[in-house]
C-alpha cells in the first residue's frame, strides 16, 4: 500500500521532473560528410546553403553504397527523416533526409535509378522505419527495393491499377541540373557528371 | 469453402485451404505469417481506438500481442499529386486538410518552404500572429489527444470538458482564420487577417483560464489510480527505438532527448521567446502523457510573451506575390515543429507555373511505423493504450 502511495506521490509529476534541459544548437560537421561519402565512391558532392535549402550537404551515391552510408548515419546518432523521390529527365532521384539529434540543420544523401531498371537495396536494415518510406516510393513511383521484407502497396489499394502516380509524362520531365539538387557541386565521377550534363570539377 | 457438421461454415478451414478467398489481401498478406494456434484479429478501420480510419491487424497469443501490423490508406487523398497540379496558390487550403487537428502547423511548412524558396521575407507583427496561431492550435490539438485518449482507456468525461476548452481556442482562431477545423490564413511573405481588440482580449482571459484548469486535469485525471496503473510502464520507447523509427515530437522528447525545431533550427521570430522544452523523465505511455501536458504549459506561455509584446506594423510583405506566383528553380526542406513531431516540406521547382514535386513529410507516419515493434509482447488492451499515446491522426498518416 506504501509503494501504491508512493507511486501516486503528486511530487512524482511536478514540473521539477521535466525540467527543461535545451541542447546547443550546432551545425553539422559538413567536411566530415563530404569525406565519409567520397570514401562510399560518391559521384557527386554538394554544399548547400543551409537556411535557404534546409539541408546543408547532400551527395550522390552509388545503388551499392546506400546501406554503408546509412549505418554510418545511424552510429552518428542521425534519424531519417523521409525517403523523397522524384522522376528528373535522367531517371528517378531518390533523396534520403536525416536529422541529427543533436544538431540544427540536415543532410541528405541521394540515388538515381535508371528508368531501365528501377531498383534499389532497402535500407531496413539499418532503420526499420525505412520500410513503409520505401512502400510508399513502390505506390507513387514504382520503384522496388530489394530485401524489404513487405514491398506490398501502403497507401494505394492492393488492387489499384493505373501507372504509378507520381510518374511524369515525357514531356513534363525536367533534367537534375535544373531542379537544384546540386548546389556547390564538385563531380568526382565524369560519366555521372557527363549524364547530369555537369563538367568536372566545383561549379555552383 | 468446407462446412462444419452443422453446415456452418469453419473458419479454421477456410485458413488453412490455399486458395480460398477470407478476409482480404492485407489480411491474407499478414495471416501466412503466423504461427500455429494463433488467432488473428483485425482492429478497424472503423473502431473508436483507432481513431479515424486506421486498421492494425494482430495476432494473438492468448491475449498478447505477437505482431502487429498497421494497413494505412484509408484515407488517403493524394496530396502530394495534387501538389504538383495546382499553383502554390491554389494548394494552401490543402495543409490545412492533411492535420487538422494543427492545421497551421502545416501552413507554416507549406508556406514557408516557398518563402525560402523565393527568398521572401515576412513582417515582424505576421510572425508573431503565426506563432500566436500555431501555439493556440498546439494546444487545441493536445487537449483534444488529451480527452481522446482518456477515453480509450475507458474514461468518458474529460473529452467533455477537452472539447469546452478547444470550442473556445476555435472562437480565437476563428478570428483570423475565419474557420474552426481546417485552417489556412497563411500566405506567401504574410498572413491575410489581421488580429483585433476582440482577439487579443479573448485570449488574455483564456491563458489564466487554461492554467486553472489544468490544474483541475491534474486532480481529476493525471494522479488517477486507474489512470497511472493502465500507463505506467506500458510501452517504454527509448531514443534508439525513435532513431530507428524516425519518431520525434513527444515521443522522442518523453524517451529523454529534449529534441524540438522551434529551439533546436529556429525559425520564424521563436528566438524572441523564453521556453523550456519539456522531456522525460520517464518513456513509458505515461512520460508521453506528461510530456504532452507540460507542452501545453508552455505553448501557454509562448503565446502570453507574444500577445504582450505583439509589435505593430503590417501583416504582408511590400510587393506581395501575387495570385500568378511561380516558384524559381530549386529546392528547399523546411520543417517545423507540430503537435506530433517534425512537419517537413520538400519543394522543388522547375520555374513552372506549378511545383515540380512536394513531399509532405508527416510526423505521424513515422512515429507510427514504431507501433508494431513497441507492441509486440504486450497485452492486447495495453496495446491500445500504447496506440493512443502516439497521438495519431490519420488524414496526416495517409495525406
Amino acid at each position: 500500500m506504501s509503494d501504491q502511495n508512493k507511486n501516486l506521490d503528486a511530487k512524482n509529476l511536478d514540473a521539477k521532473n521535466l525540467d527543461a534541459k535545451t541542447i546547443d544548437a550546432k551545425t553539422i560537421d559538413i567536411d566530415k560528410w563530404l569525406k565519409a561519402w567520397k570514401a562510399h565512391g560518391a559521384y557527386t558532392l554538394s554544399k548547400h546553403d543551409p537556411h535557404k535549402d534546409g539541408i546543408a550537404v547532400s551527395a550522390f551515391l552509388p545503388l551499392t553504397a546506400l546501406l554503408g552510408a546509412a549505418k554510418e548515419l545511424y552510429q552518428n546518432k542521425f534519424l531519417l527523416l523521409d525517403l523523397s523521390a522524384l522522376e528528373a529527365q535522367e531517371g528517378y532521384v531518390v533523396t534520403y533526409h536525416f536529422d541529427h539529434l543533436e544538431s540544427s540543420f540536415r543532410l541528405a544523401f541521394r540515388a538515381l535509378v535508371s528508368r531501365k531498371k528501377p531498383s534499389l537495396p532497402s535500407i531496413h536494415p539499418i532503420f526499420p522505419g525505412a520500410e513503409w518510406h520505401e512502400r510508399e516510393a513502390y505506390d507513387f513511383f514504382g520503384l522496388t527495393f530489394d530485401q524489404n521484407p513487405n514491398l506490398i502497396p501502403l497507401l494505394l489499394p492492393d488492387d489499384f491499377a493505373g501507372p504509378p502516380p507520381l510518374r511524369k509524362t515525357t514531356a513534363a520531365l525536367a533534367p537534375i541540373a535544373k531542379l537544384g539538387l546540386l548546389g556547390q557541386v564538385e563531380i568526382l565521377d565524369a560519366d555521372f557528371g557527363a549524364l547530369i550534363g555537369q563538367t568536372g570539377g566545383l561549379s555552383s | 469453402m468446407t462446412s462444419g457438421p452443422l453446415n456452418m461454415v469453419n473458419p479454421f478451414a477456410v485458413l488453412e485451404s490455399p486458395g480460398t478467398l477470407a478476409g482480404d489481401f492485407y489480411a491474407r498478406s499478414f495471416e501466412k505469417k503466423a504461427g500455429p494456434n494463433r488467432v488473428i484479429l483485425n482492429l478497424g478501420p472503423q473502431h473508436p481506438s483507432t481513431h479515424g480510419v486506421l486498421r492494425v491487424l494482430v495476432e494473438l497469443d492468448g491475449e498478447y500481442v505477437v505482431r502487429a501490423e498497421p494497413v494505412l490508406g484509408y484515407l488517403h487523398r493524394m496530396h502530394e499529386k495534387m501538389g504538383e497540379v495546382k499553383t502554390p496558390w491554389q494548394y494552401i487550403p490543402n495543409m490545412g486538410r492533411v492535420d487538422y487537428l494543427h492545421p497551421l502547423a502545416w501552413n507554416w511548412a507549406f508556406v514557408g518552404a516557398a518563402e525560402k524558396l523565393a527568398g521572401l521575407t515576412v513582417p515582424e507583427r505576421a510572425e508573431y500572429l503565426r506563432v500566436i496561431g500555431c501555439e493556440l492550435n498546439r494546444i487545441g490539438s493536445h487537449l483534444l489527444w488529451w480527452g481522446a485518449f482518456v477515453m480509450d482507456l475507458g474514461g468518458f468525461t474529460p473529452i467533455l470538458y477537452a472539447f469546452e476548452e478547444r470550442e473556445k481556442i476555435n472562437d480565437i482562431l476563428q478570428i483570423i482564420t475565419g474557420s474552426r477545423l481546417t485552417m489556412a490564413n497563411f500566405r506567401f511573405g504574410g498572413v491575410i487577417t489581421d488580429a483585433d481588440d476582440r482577439f487579443i482580449g479573448l485570449i488574455q482571459e483564456f491563458i489564466p483560464y487554461l492554467r486553472k484548469r489544468l490544474v483541475m486535469y491534474k486532480g481529476l485525471v493525471t494522479d488517477n489510480v486507474i489512470l497511472r496503473r493502465r500507463l505506467e510502464g506500458i510501452g517504454p520507447m527509448d531514443v534508439d527505438l525513435c532513431q530507428r523509427y524516425g519518431a520525434t515530437g513527444p515521443i522522442l522528447r518523453a524517451a529523454g532527448l529534449p529534441r524540438d525545431l522551434r529551439k533546436d533550427c529556429p525559425y520564424g521570430v521563436y528566438p524572441k521567446f523564453n521556453f523550456p522544452i519539456p522531456s522525460g523523465p520517464v518513456n513509458d505511455s505515461f512520460g508521453r502523457y506528461l510530456v504532452r501536458l507540460k507542452e501545453i504549459e508552455t505553448s501557454l506561455d509562448i503565446v502570453e510573451q507574444a500577445v504582450n509584446s505583439l509589435p505593430n506594423g503590417p501583416i504582408m510583405m511590400d510587393k506581395a506575390p501575387k495570385v500568378s506566383f511561380k516558384l524559381p528553380a530549386g529546392e528547399t526542406y523546411f520543417a517545423v515543429e507540430g503537435a506530433r513531431g517534425q512537419i517537413g516540406v520538400h519543394l522543388v521547382s522547375d520555374g513552372g507555373k506549378n511545383p515540380y514535386r512536394v513531399k509532405l513529410r508527416a510526423p505521424g507516419f513515422s512515429n507510427l511505423s514504431l507501433f508494431a515493434e513497441a507492441a509486440k509482447g504486450s497485452l492486447l488492451a495495453d496495446a491500445i493504450a500504447i496506440l493512443g499515446s502516439l497521438d495519431l491522426v490519420i488524414p496526416e498518416i495517409d495525406r
